[in-house]
């Protein structure tokens, strides 16, 4: 799904690329075809975002001495 | 003011009295710090303490009156070492004056503050606090460790808000003892633990208390951990106003454990929000492009057409059909026209038709030679004359001419 240089990119770094995606497509001369790829990108760029952001809620674990863990 | 005048004769009350005012209007016996040693230490059933406070250059009189006795931060004991903080004022009665404590510490925390400053000073000039050792704290950490105690507010607090701003976020306690001769050990080998289990950012730190209490935070091995750990440590020692070595050390130091959560967590909703609306947007621009193409699209089309080859034979059929239609018009008018004029001229004719005048009576008279007679001299009496009738003809001779 991302690209290899993608899975090294911070979600900072991510939207920075929206926004220049954005002012982009948001130019008025942009060919169409452009257009296309630049939304196209966008798009899974969202997708990796959301797939970073890990949506499970968690139980706090304990640390034990020797390196377990059960739920607090 | 008090002459060697015999006329002038005070009562002991008087003269108590005058003395507790001197002492009344003195600025500086109204609060004052007094060090000394504890001696005839005597906790009355009333509440009050009576106590008598002494060094090598004297001693005095003290009380702390049972309303005072929350300024009491320990147990007085013979032979204590205190700082007394009160007023020195009057019992007028016994003529005696004495200290009336609002507040007794004691003075051994002074050496404890003293070894405190000295271990920082120390730490500070070995570098250990240096900037340029501080490591940044990492903006979506996903797995945070907590070193604390596993019970109280500071857990607690913690724990709710980590959960408020990011309830995707894994937290990893290591249960800790924040107090006493083991705490330091205990706090040192959380660190360590933390590390090898591999968190993204540490919160090391624990509930508000006293110097003492915290004492765990200024050791040496807390603060050397702090220094080696290659994650980003937190730290959250007691209150706002509480600091210790621990905080010095420690890449970010937040003044209480809440705080110290909402530097650690990010907000998951506000990263959504951004997301959502980096969505949205890129909708909305890609229709308006998308809108923009066709109306352009169309515009071409729509000139294209006017243009095309097809339209001009289109518009000639449309010319010659009109034409025709004219043309069939024109004739249709002129064939009237010309037809009346026959029907006109027919009309004039048969008007001018000598059948007509024969059927209004006239007739027309031929000889016995056919030719038609139109004078009485043409003919003599005698003659045969044939006379045409509208309807028939009439044998005829002549009887007489009249000229």
């Amino acid at each position: 799904m991302a690209e290899q240089k993608e899975t090294q990119l911070s979600i900072e770094e991510v939207f920075e690329q929206l926004d220049e995606m954005l002012m982009r497509l948001e130019a008025e001369e942009i060919p169409l075809e452009e257009a296309f790829l630049l939304y196209e990108k966008g798009m899974k760029l969202l997708k990796y975002c959301d797939s970073a952001i890990d949506k499970v809620e968690k139980k706090v674990l304990l640390l034990q001495e020797n390196g377990e863990t059960y739920e607090f | 003011m008090m002459e060697r005048n015999s006329k002038n004769i005070y009562s002991v009350g008087q003269i108590n009295r005058y003395i507790k005012n001197m002492f009344a209007q003195d600025y500086m016996l109204r609060s004052v710090r007094v060090r000394g040693e504890l001696s005839n230490v005597k906790y009355h059933g009333s509440g009050h303490i009576y106590f008598t406070l002494k060094d090598d250059t004297g001693c005095m009189n003290g009380v702390m009156f049972a309303g005072n006795r929350s300024g009491l931060g320990c147990v007085l004991k013979e032979g204590m070492q205190v700082i007394v903080n009160g007023n020195i004022d009057v019992y007028e009665r016994d003529g005696k004056y004495q200290l009336y404590a609002k507040a007794i510490e004691e003075d051994g925390k002074g050496a404890l503050y003293e070894r405190f400053l000295a271990m920082k000073e120390q730490m500070e000039e070995m570098g250990m606090f240096a900037q340029v050792y501080k490591q940044p704290i990492p903006a979506n950490a996903q797995c945070i460790g907590i070193v604390t105690a596993p019970t109280g507010a500071a857990v607690r607090d913690i724990i709710q808000i980590a959960k408020r701003r990011n309830p995707f976020v894994q937290l990893v306690l290591y249960p800790a003892i924040v107090q006493g001769k083991d705490a330091a050990a205990s706090i040192t080998a959380g660190i360590r633990a933390l590390t090898a289990y591999g968190v993204d950012v540490m919160i090391v730190g624990r509930g508000g208390g006293s110097m003492e209490d915290l004492w765990a935070f200024n050791e040496p091995e807390v603060a050397q951990a702090i220094f080696d750990c290659p994650i980003p440590v937190i730290s959250a020692v007691g209150h706002e106003t509480d600091t210790t070595i621990a905080d010095y050390v420690a890449d970010l130091r937040a003044p209480t454990p809440s705080a110290a959560a909402e530097l650690a967590v990010f907000e998951v909703r506000r990263l959504l929000d951004a997301m959502e609306v980096y969505k949205r947007k890129l909708d909305f621009v890609m229709d308006q492009n998308c809108r923009m193409m066709r109306m352009k699209r169309l515009g071409y089309q729509e000139r294209l057409e006017r243009l095309s080859p097809v339209r001009r034979v289109q518009d000639n059929r449309m010319r010659l059909t009109a034409l025709e239609e004219h043309f069939s018009e024109a004739m249709e008018w002129k064939l009237v026209g010309v037809r009346h004029r026959m029907e006109i001229l027919i009309e004039g004719y048969k008007a001018a038709s000598p059948l007509n005048m024969l059927s209004h009576g006239y007739s027309y008279v031929e000889n016995a030679e056919g030719k038609v007679v139109k004078a009485a001299e043409d003919v003599k009496e005698g003659d045969h004359l044939q006379i045409r009738l509208y309807k028939g003809q009439l044998e005829t001779v002549v009887e007489r001419i009249i000229k």
